[in-house]
């Protein structure tokens, strides 16, 4: 355990002097100002739940009159929110594992093979990277379309395998490990897949996890493409049913309440779980860059 | 509004096939064995759409294949839209019957893209009795008809009893005092904004919905006839007109709501349809332009209790008394046969649509209705698309069976329906969800900017409007 | 790449290079799949005329003159521009301010940093929707009842054109701003101590130090960031659509918004929604091509 010391701008021996003994204080003060802008929101919207349709459009009190859990249960059960769970799991899973896989061997491919002709691949994805992926979104649409893979993860899946973002930063990784480890296992006769399998990737925990959140999130909080193709169809996951409710105004804006704390339990979750890696050094390596 | 009658036909269909099961086999006989044709069905039920829909509508092959051995059902998922529609019926490929909205029968009638069923509906024995309502909807000049209504609703106002009584507008007989002219409406609104500090009107000016209300509004004011909103010239081009004198009125009284009388509700431009709706029923508003199909919003959605709540005429305007009343139909190819549209009256009979009531169908209401009391919803008689009195009266009977509600909170509405002193008019025949986003936008700028220069915005939305009726039908 | 890396790396062989390049195929066909192609096809439909999926005609560039010829385009082109100009005035400096006041606390650090990350975590829709009920113009609107408490009559906010884009902006900055503290924080954390060390005995003040030391070190940080942060404003679509409907009267309908209404709002017209993509694509490669060669000017003076 590191002793707790000032490393910033202000040294310790700053802290003698009065005037910069208060704008310390001030600092701390903005800081716990900050903390509670960022969580009060997301407070206020778990008691906003336990308000009915009446109390949530007339009270003028931050506070639900009753805090009775069973209308979380209720709305839970009335929206059968369950299932909606159980597809984003699935669209999740087959998510992560396409983000990791795909974007896995095209950042060994362009951060370690480097084969003749792969630095225009390198370039087209910088490129991609400037491209806001929703501005494609009808012809890509279409072309699901037109593979009938309309009312499908698959497509989902896949597309979490072709993020520029997650190249980029697979690429420069692989960059910094060192090469006389893959250059030993080629000479000890592995082919390149071999060498991806059993060297690199146990070498790339850190980023693996990193671009797994980030992939876990990401296919979490997506509903635009997911609703284009998952539309009134059995499959929709609790992002999707979020946004039709949304349009369609179909659910009370009580019930959208403890909707919307329900869509926000799992991002919250895994943020705790994963906390110290998404808020360390880690993850600002590939902007950097 | 699609939503709920989704859901209200998927309630229907549970029930029915609840109690048509074991009629199907016993009940149906054979009726003509010698119809042969093969008729072709749109709108059905997908493989996704829920097993129950799909099992009811087995159900009537089933029944069909008892009755018109001879006549062949081919399932078409078909569902219509203008655009998707007029392609197919010109290359001959329009499936047999089909379901647009109220807003399109007229264009298809004149431009002959649908079948006659005149001589079908003979031979059933109903043609005298189709409500003339209807016949202008779905008929043609020479009283030729090309559509039979599948579901309707008529535009009224739904208010919240408690806030009147607030505010002190009663009757002696404890009947909300309710505004019978839009001018009325500003003034009961302004006494309700003073009296209890809640809005008079909530106006969901957002999305297609504000214009679309605005439509009705402004036919009051008399934008009908040679004033319309949207007409057809000489050359037959669509032309739209939201600067007449009229119009600019309409517009004007909306402006007037909100800066003179304030009687709105604070965010009426992000005020959605669900919105309306809660505000009315949470007592936070207490008018709401609305209408019947959608009672059971503000009550048993919102919790509003029944007795509160009442169902009243669509305001009067200085130039008329119209209310807006659409839905969807059933049409027809223009390439159907004689036989076919015979089969096609006799598939639409086993769903319902006939003014014949058989023990399905009535177990069907009653199961419908018992929903809805205990929901808490009002049991109200629906719209009859027929004149037949039996049949009417027959339907009657099972509505006050099950009624939760004290009709005089009603009977204006449905009293202005029968004596005509209001003139059904349906949603403007093309492009209408354009015209009311053109004219949501028109009504945002108005009631957000107290200067807004009425003429002006109406104007800049009659060109914006009028180059998209170019593009999309003028120039086609 | 340097000549001694080229010399000794796998794949020298065709054969090898062939190998790498099958290795790659599955993530460059699905690249290919999700990115390129409909990038590639987006220009080519905007020069059809379209009818649900299908090409009707090449009918050149009639939906660019089309799409640009009506006033909610120039509308929403101006609006993203706002939404970007607010975005970079309050989006912009506030993460910077934020690592530096996080970065400089020695107890609690850790737990402001994950205070402030949270909200980046949660779904963006969810986040909209949550902040709709704090900007409602009910007495019942989170904001009006905090008013309320001070005294101050209720306001109305989404029906006044000029705050809708500044209102969600702020939502943005809420989700946003934590996270890309985190990031200077981390490029501060960069510079050596012995920089400020030294700076102290020269007798800079703290303020002198921020402003000499911390921001010049974090200034190329900067500029990345800043151009993801414009392509990221550029995006926004879902926010207003949400939150306003783009309202009142297109106050804050965005050029995606629009694409996205001329593709899934009723009127299916494919053609026209690409034409508005295109027109995005562009601005955003010019203003990346901009950037880029001030960029390259800033690189030769250092």
């Amino acid at each position: 355990m590191k002793a707790i010391r000032h490393t910033g701008v202000i040294r310790e021996y700053d802290l003698h002097a009065r005037p910069v003994r208060i704008g310390y204080g001030f600092v701390i003060a903005a800081c716990v100002l900050v903390t509670v802008f960022a969580l009060f929101p997301i407070l206020w919207v778990c008691l906003a739940g336990f308000k009915d349709l009446k109390e949530f459009l007339s009270s003028t009190s931050i506070l639900p009159s009753v805090f009775d859990f069973g209308i979380f249960a209720r709305t839970w059960d009335q929206l059968g929110i369950a299932k909606n769970y159980l597809n984003s799991l699935i669209s999740v899973t087959g998510s992560v594992v396409c983000a990791l896989i795909f974007n896995g061997l095209l950042g060994y491919g362009l951060g370690i093979l480097k084969p003749k002709g792969s630095g225009v691949v390198r370039k087209l994805i910088m490129v991609s990277l400037l491209m806001p992926t929703t501005i494609s979104i009808v012809p890509l649409f279409m072309n699901i379309q037109h593979l009938r893979l309309g009312n499908s993860f698959v497509p989902l899946w896949l597309s979490y395998g072709a993020n520029a973002m997650y190249v980029i930063l697979f690429t420069q990784f692989f960059e910094s490990l060192p090469r006389s480890i893959i250059e030993a296992s080629r000479i000890d006769g592995c082919d390149q897949l071999q060498v991806f399998f059993r060297i690199v990737l146990p070498l790339s925990r850190p980023i693996c996890a990193v671009i797994a959140i980030f992939a876990v999130n990401a296919a979490w909080s997506d509903f635009l493409l997911p609703y284009l193709v998952l539309r009134g169809g059995e499959r929709q996951t609790v992002m999707v049913r979020l946004f039709v409710f949304s349009t369609e105004q179909t659910v009370n804006a009580d019930t959208m309440m403890r909707a919307v704390v329900f869509s926000m339990i799992p991002p919250i979750i895994l943020f705790f779980i994963f906390q110290k890696q998404l808020t360390e050094n880690t993850v600002s390596v590939g902007i950097k860059g | 509004m699609k939503k709920l009658s989704t859901a209200l036909c998927m309630l229907l269909a549970l029930s029915l096939i609840l109690a048509a099961c074991p009629a199907a086999a016993q009940d149906v006989g054979l009726i003509d064995a010698g119809l042969t044709c093969t008729i072709t069905l749109g709108n059905w039920p997908s493989d996704t759409a829920p097993d129950a829909e799909k099992a009811l509508f087995e159900n009537y092959r089933a029944i069909m294949a008892v009755q018109y051995p001879n006549v062949t059902l081919v399932p078409d998922y078909y569902s219509y839209t203008l655009s998707n529609y007029v392609p197919m019926a010109k290359g001959g490929t329009a499936p047999s019957i089909f379901q647009p909205p109220f807003t399109d029968p007229q264009l298809l009638i004149s431009q002959h893209l649908v079948g006659d069923v005149t001589d079908a509906l003979e031979q059933f024995g109903v043609l005298d009795k189709f409500s003339p309502a209807y016949v202008e909807m779905l008929a043609d000049e020479n009283g030729r008809i090309y559509g039979l209504p599948r579901d309707g609703y008529v535009l009224g106002m739904h208010i919240n009893i408690e806030l009147f009584r607030e505010a002190g507008l009663m009757t002696e007989d404890g009947l909300p005092m309710y505004p019978k002219t839009l001018q009325e409406l500003a003034e009961y609104g302004q006494i309700i904004r003073e009296k209890t500090g809640k809005a008079g009107l909530v106006f969901p000016a957002s999305e297609a919905y504000g214009g679309w209300l605005f439509t009705n509004i402004a036919w009051n004011f008399g934008c009908v006839g040679e004033n319309a909103l949207e007409y057809q010239d000489e050359d037959g081009r669509w032309v739209c007109n939201f600067t007449s004198p009229q119009c600019i009125a309409a517009m004007e009284y909306i402006r007037d709501l909100r800066w003179k009388y304030d009687i709105l509700n604070a965010d009426a431009t992000t005020t959605d349809w669900a919105g309306a709706h809660s505000l009315l029923g949470t007592g936070e508003a207490a008018m709401n332009f609305a209408a019947d199909d959608s009672v059971d919003q503000p009550t048993a959605n919102k919790g509003l209790p029944v007795e509160d709540f009442a169902l009243v005429p669509f305001p009067a305007g200085e130039a008329g008394r119209y209310a807006l009343a659409g839905g969807t139909c059933y049409m027809f190819s223009p390439d159907i046969t004689p036989d076919q549209a015979i089969a096609l009256m006799a598939y639409l009979k086993v769903l319902g649509k006939l003014p014949f009531l058989d023990e399905s169908i009535i177990a069907g209401m009653r199961a419908d209705y018992a929903a809805k009391r205990d929901r808490g919803a009002p049991v109200l008689p629906a719209i009859s698309a027929w004149t037949d009195a039996d049949y009417n009266a027959a339907k009657q009977a099972i509505v006050e069976e099950f009624s939760n509600v004290d009709m005089r909170l009603y009977s204006d509405f449905f009293g202005s329906l029968d004596d005509g002193s209001i003139t059904l008019k349906s949603e403007e025949p093309v492009f209408a969800q354009q015209l009311y986003r053109e004219l949501t936008a028109v009504i945002q700028r108005v009631i957000t900017r107290e200067g807004a220069d009425v003429t002006k915005a109406l104007q800049k939305a009659q060109d914006s409007f009028q180059e998209y009726l170019d593009d999309e039908i003028n120039d086609y | 790449m340097s000549r001694a890396e080229r010399a000794v790396r796998p794949g020298g062989r065709t054969v090898e290079h062939l190998k790498s390049w099958l290795i790659m195929l599955p993530g460059l066909v699905l690249m290919a799949f999700f990115v390129w192609e409909p990038l590639f096809e987006s220009v080519r439909m905007s020069l059809y005329k379209t009818r649900n999926v299908e090409l009707v005609r090449f009918i050149g560039l009639d939906n660019f003159v089309s799409v640009t010829g009506k006033d909610d385009f120039l509308q929403a082109l101006v609006n993203t521009f706002s939404y970007t100009f607010w975005s970079l005035l309050i989006g912009f400096g506030l993460p910077v301010l934020l690592s530096l006041l996080i970065g400089e606390t020695t107890r609690g650090k850790s737990f402001f940093r994950t205070a402030v990350y949270l909200p980046n975590m949660l779904p963006g829709l969810a986040v909209i929707i949550l902040w709709s009920a704090f900007f409602s113009g009910e007495k019942s609107g989170v904001l009006n009842i905090l008013l309320s408490r001070l005294g101050i009559p209720a306001q109305t906010y989404l029906t006044r054109a000029d705050w809708v884009i500044p209102i969600l902006i702020i939502i943005a900055t809420w989700k946003g701003a934590g996270s890309t503290a985190l990031i200077y924080m981390a490029g501060m954390a960069g510079i050596s101590p012995e920089l400020y060390e030294a700076a102290t005995i020269d007798g800079a003040t703290v303020r002198q130090r921020i402003f000499h030391i911390t921001l010049p070190a974090i200034r190329k940080l900067a500029g990345t960031l800043l151009i993801l942060q414009i392509i990221s404003v550029f995006q926004i679509m879902y926010e207003p659509m949400v939150l306003t409907k783009g309202g009142p009267d297109n106050a804050s309908l965005s050029l995606m918004q629009l694409m996205w209404q001329y593709a899934f709002g009723g009127s299916m017209n494919y053609g026209k929604a690409s034409a508005v993509a295109v027109i995005v694509t562009l601005i955003l490669l010019a203003m990346t091509a901009v950037y880029s060669w001030l960029n390259r000017r800033e690189s030769d003076w250092d």
